[in-house]
């Protein structure tokens, strides 16, 4: 079976990197390809990427509050070129409300800091899964 | 049951005894105040420490707004942050600003700025602690000080000087090594000169080692990076005692209370040591460090916000008892966003409780001659310069800089942090263990989740700022700074106050000294650079 492949990046000028760096490897670990596209992204340099490198879905690390600005621009990037590509973000600073939110404009999860990792993992593994088969 | 042993690693014992003091230590335990100093730099009981908390938020006059709320709460002293683009000396006009003017700190970026920040505040008895960019920092501070009538040699406060590791630990700004460690020399030689009471040296372990690094490796990265201007300043016949009385430690301070203390005795002794024997200072000030502390923002969890006062208070009272010189709670709701007022209040009273109530500060040194501190004093010391000496035995430390060895490191530092969590090795309670269903986690929740909007407005006010100046003196003054940055015999900071005075911003000032340093002027390649000409 092809091995599934994520981007995990971060947004605008947020520069936390430690829960990034953290998730790519526990994917990796989790037998993913990760391609980790670093700090400093705008949704058009996200796209880019994720089209470049040919992944099932897309991760955003979010440790500032620009995520909130940037992930409906960046659903609207991927409509306007027909990429079905499923978004998740995860981060300290989303709460229950913005996990809502966040799902409702289309992300297909958002993990808050009280997500367990097992959990995290086998939800971003489904919704590839889902993805591919939908 | 896993074999015990203190957050560094070092192994612990059940309990210790006299045999457990080295003798070599036993003989060094000389009072508060005298070599090497590792009782204390002052022999002052009772004086307590300037109690700060972190500030800034959304444009200089709100922020202006939060100090005077926090002085007139018992501060007395300031710790200014800078928004996310501040700190990435970028304008607030730049593309990638937007979405977070003044939503992690205040935004900065010209001299009237600068002005409003410091709005009726008395720049000779408040110190102001910066976690800006410390050159523009700097020029600000010191223009206000001299338009409101503020001698520059009374003039407090502090720079941080974090050219090693900034660009690798979350506050990148895109300046070549090269010339940020030659900002950070021309500072502190430029302060040592013209405002001596000013701390233009403050070795920053604190923002680094957040990124998952031990005691001992948090300290030898600091020392390997002070050591490393110290002999650059020495190279350019800057003399010791000129500015190492104004060198002052940030540390952090984690949960692992006793080894928090014998990390920054140990911390005193290694500098006073390294000073004096190796550095040749001779004014017993030169050897006695200046400490201060914030209490780690990593140890703090986004679940059950309340137990972060418990973190916070426990640091502080670790930072109080090893004698520190001032200190900064981070505050509880620091998973979230830049601190409420209500964490604020929470994070001074925590000081102030522990100041006034708890009697920690009446005698100093109140845990030395313990054997578990004193051994675990005398291990941190020795595991400390066992690192330095490593880490300068790969050559050249400013090569491991440029080279990516100390990005790489910290990778490795995240990494194993992180997994450290997520196997329990490292204990985090509501986070790996005690945890609470969501709907059961709710204590200070709502200030905590609440967001502040990117201040906006400051994109047109600043584009407007700009176009009212006098074009072709700007072009003047950028040019003079292109010229000092390829003149490496100049100091840097001359023409940076030209230039701040003019009206230049942080974005033209640093996009012009990349540019001069071969590197791109805007890091993100998404505006232009501003000089027409180039010299």
């Amino acid at each position: 079976m092809k091995k599934q492949r994520v981007v995990i990046g971060i947004m605008g000028l947020d520069q936390h990197e430690v829960g990034a760096l953290g998730i790519v490897r526990t994917l990796r670990d989790a037998g993913m390809e990760v391609v980790y596209a670093g700090k400093f992204n705008t949704p058009e340099t996200m796209v880019s990427t994720a089209l470049q490198e040919a992944v099932d879905l897309v991760g955003l690390s979010c440790h500032s509050w620009e995520y909130t600005y940037y992930v409906p621009e960046l659903l609207d990037l991927l409509k306007q070129y027909n990429l079905p590509i499923p978004v998740v973000v995860g981060g300290s600073v989303i709460t229950p409300e913005d996990e809502k939110k966040m799902e409702e404009m289309g992300v297909a999860a958002a993990f808050g800091p009280s997500t367990q990792v097992p959990e995290m993992v086998e939800r971003i593994q489904a919704i590839i899964q889902e993805s591919a088969h939908g | 049951m896993k074999e015990s042993a203190s957050r560094s690693g070092i192994p612990l014992k059940p309990f210790y005894g006299p045999e457990d003091i080295p003798g070599a230590q036993a003989g060094q335990l000389t009072p508060p105040g005298e070599f090497p100093f590792i009782r204390g730099r002052h022999n002052r009981p009772g004086m307590g420490w300037i109690q700060r908390e972190l500030s800034g938020e959304g444009d200089p006059t709100r922020s202006n707004e939060q100090f005077k709320y926090l002085i007139s709460k018992g501060q007395a002293g300031l710790d200014v942050i800078g928004d996310s683009p501040t700190m990435a000396c970028l304008d607030p006009d730049h593309p990638l600003a937007a979405n977070t003017i003044g939503t992690q700190g205040v935004s900065l970026c010209c001299l009237q700025d600068y002005r409003e920040l410091f709005q009726d505040i008395p720049l000779d008895s408040i110190s102001i602690s910066s976690s800006v960019p410390p050159v523009f920092a700097l020029t600000g501070l010191y223009w206000v000080a001299k338009e409101t009538g503020v001698d520059l040699d009374r003039v407090r406060g502090s720079v941080l000087q974090p050219p090693f590791y900034a660009e690798d630990c979350g506050y990148a700004f895109h300046i070549p090594f090269e010339v940020r460690s030659r900002m950070a020399c021309d500072t502190i030689a430029f302060c040592a000169g013209e405002m001596p009471r000013f701390h233009s040296f403050v070795e920053d372990t604190y923002f680094f080692s957040e990124a998952g690094l031990t005691a001992v490796e948090e300290m030898a990265l600091g020392f390997v990076e002070i050591r490393y201007l110290v002999r650059k300043l020495l190279d350019q016949g800057v003399d010791i005692d000129s500015f190492a009385p104004r060198i002052a430690i940030l540390l952090n301070c984690s949960m692992d209370l006793f080894e928090e203390v014998a990390k920054i005795r140990a911390t005193r002794q290694i500098f006073a040591e390294m000073m004096g024997d190796e550095f040749g200072a001779k004014d017993p000030r030169s050897m006695g460090v200046v400490i201060t502390s914030h209490t780690s923002g990593l140890s703090l969890t986004a679940q059950q916000p309340v137990n972060n006062i418990v973190r916070g208070t426990v640091q502080a009272m670790a930072l109080a008892m090893a004698g520190v010189q001032a200190m900064e709670i981070s505050a509880f709701d620091e998973g979230f966003r830049t601190p409420s007022p209500e964490s604020h209040l929470v994070g001074l009273r925590t000081q102030q409780v522990l100041a006034l109530e708890s009697n920690v500060g009446q005698v100093q040194d109140p845990l030395g001659g313990s054997w578990y501190v004193e051994s675990l004093t005398a291990e941190m010391k020795a595991r400390i310069w066992e690192f330095i000496r490593e880490l300068e035995a790969k050559g050249d430390p400013g090569e491991l800089v440029s080279n990516g060895w100390f990005k790489q490191f910290f990778n490795q530092t995240m990494q194993r942090y992180n997994r450290g969590v997520e196997t329990g090795e490292i204990t985090k309670v509501g986070v790996n263990t005690l945890t609470l269903p969501e709907e059961e986690d709710t204590l200070l929740k709502s200030v905590a989740e609440e967001k502040i909007l990117p201040c906006r407005e400051r994109i047109e006010k600043i584009k407007a700022m700009k176009a009212a100046r006098n074009a072709d003196r700007i072009q003047e003054v950028l040019t003079d700074i292109y010229r000092a940055v390829g003149d490496p015999g100049t100091n840097l900071i001359q023409p940076l106050l030209a230039a701040t005075q003019a009206g230049a911003t942080i974005g033209e000032m640093a996009g012009v000294m990349r540019e001069a340093s071969g590197a791109p002027y805007d890091p993100h390649g998404l505006i232009p650079p501003i000089l027409t000409h180039k010299p």
